[in-house]
């Protein structure tokens, strides 16, 4: 199968992006400072809170066709894709929110704050959490799907006011600083090669977990047709 | 349209002007709650005027999402909803009319509740326009969301725990512009924007307005 051949291809060349990123991070990436060796969370975080986002924005996309779409084919395949976002989009959210505090710690002395970028993604992880709270509780199968890909095209305009409401609510406070820019050349390279990292062991978990789900809708319409023969 | 509008409206407030169950169970979970709010804050009254405001946000969320919880059990019953949507009136006028229903029935919830707190707290309503405009504002927020997630969910088995999780993610930029603006209308120290604040929540009014109801007739034909 053509799509099988895609996921074997994203997840080598993954898994050779990975080592090359993790090379520059801790082998070529000078040692911040002032943070000193925690200053390297922010490689993983920064790129699998950025690729949170665009999954995001996938699922929402998703979601939109979903409900939009007039063929059934193109809605499956845009089922299929939205839970692969959403879950592929949890497992980000988790990796940002336990190194966002790590680093918080370090960098501002203290493992939370109100933060508007901290904030705002706890709000996406949220939003994510209950899209697939809804897929799996929410009753049977295409009622739940559509109530999610509502609540996916609805977190859109819903992430931009928390965003502006977040942000206006902070106002009293100095805005946080990322401590140690980005000055180095080597730190630049290491950035963008574990953003790179980031994407593609996502789109390659992704791409797998949507060829599981096709696969899954595939065996549900067989089922309904042998019941149609057999029952 | 608008006879169509009006029909299900004054159905829905007639239903529940002679029972009752939505608007008493909403009263009083909501007074139980200020009740433990009062309990669990009120060691410095003094300090009333800087969680006051919260307390009167949570109250209305959380009482809100009990009534928007029962909003389409009516509906449900007998498949009355199937009946109303295979009728030839237009899903959105439907939708438009159930939250108008749950707007009219969280603001009288809101009412009696509202000056227990001022009573209990001793809130001060130094800015009274600007109060009574975000709770409007806010109310509208909250009813969209509300019954747009309710109908939607009305058959789920866990309606009642998935409803909140759907809904406080999106209206979190409500609470925060609703405490602010209520934090200014009852005089607290704080250097805020009440218009400001204002302007934005009619911003996410009237954008969810939209969505909202572009979105019900898309939902509920799955």
């Amino acid at each position: 199968m053509k799509s099988t051949s895609l996921h074997i291809i994203l997840a080598s060349l993954a898994a050779v992006v990975v080592c090359v990123a993790l090379y520059l991070v801790f082998f070529v990436a000078p040692t911040e400072a002032t943070l000193g060796i925690v200053q390297k969370i922010f490689y993983f975080h920064v790129a699998s809170a950025m690729n949170m986002s665009l999954a995001f924005g996938v699922c929402a996309i998703a979601g939109a066709v979903y409900l939009l779409a007039k063929s059934n084919k193109w809605r499956k395949r845009a089922d299929a894709l939205g839970v692969a976002t959403a879950e592929a989009g949890v497992m980000l959210g988790a990796m940002v929110m336990v190194t966002g505090p790590l680093w918080a710690k370090v960098a501002w002395g203290t493992y939370w704050t109100w933060e508007p970028r901290l904030t705002l993604s706890l709000m996406v992880f949220l939003l994510f959490v209950a899209y697939l709270a809804l897929r799996a509780y929410a009753g049977s199968d295409a009622f739940g799907r559509s109530i999610a890909a509502g609540l996916a095209i609805l977190g859109l305009p819903g992430l931009y006011f928390i965003r502006v409401a977040v942000e206006r609510w902070g106002g009293a406070h100095p805005q946080v600083i990322y401590k140690g820019g980005l000055s180095h050349p080597a730190m630049r390279q290491a950035f963008f090669a574990s953003i790179a990292a980031m994407l593609l062991v996502s789109a390659s978990l992704v791409v797998l977990r949507f060829l599981i789900e096709r696969r899954r809708q595939t065996l549900d319409e067989l089922f309904l047709e042998a019941d149609k023969i057999f029952g | 349209m608008g006879r169509q509008y009006l029909a299900i409206l004054g159905k829905d407030l007639l239903v529940e002007f002679r029972t009752r169950e939505i608007l008493l169970t909403m009263a009083l979970f909501s007074m139980l709650l200020v009740i433990i709010f009062a309990f669990a804050f009120l060691s410095d009254p003094t300090k009333a005027k800087d969680y006051g405001p919260g307390i009167i946000w949570v109250t209305v969320l959380f009482s809100a999402t009990i009534g928007q919880n029962r909003l389409f059990d009516r509906e449900r019953e007998n498949g009355c909803l199937w009946g109303l949507l295979l009728s030839s009136v237009d899903a959105g006028t439907i939708f438009l009319a159930k939250a108008t229903a749950q707007f009219i029935f969280t603001l009288l919830m809101e009412l009696p509740t509202i000056l227990l707190i001022i009573l209990f707290f001793d809130l001060p309503l130094v800015q009274p326009m600007e109060f009574i405009a975000s709770l409007l504002l806010g109310t509208v927020a909250l009813s969209l969301v509300g019954t747009l997630f309710s109908a939607m969910l009305m058959n789920a088995r866990m309606k009642e725990v998935l409803l909140p999780l759907v809904t406080y993610p999106l209206l979190v930029p409500v609470v925060i512009a609703g405490v602010k603006v209520t934090s200014v209308a009852v005089g607290a120290p704080v250097n805020e924007d009440a218009w400001m604040w204002l302007k934005f929540l009619l911003g996410f009014d009237m954008i969810f307005a939209v969505a909202t109801w572009f979105l019900f007739g898309r939902m509920i034909r799955a």
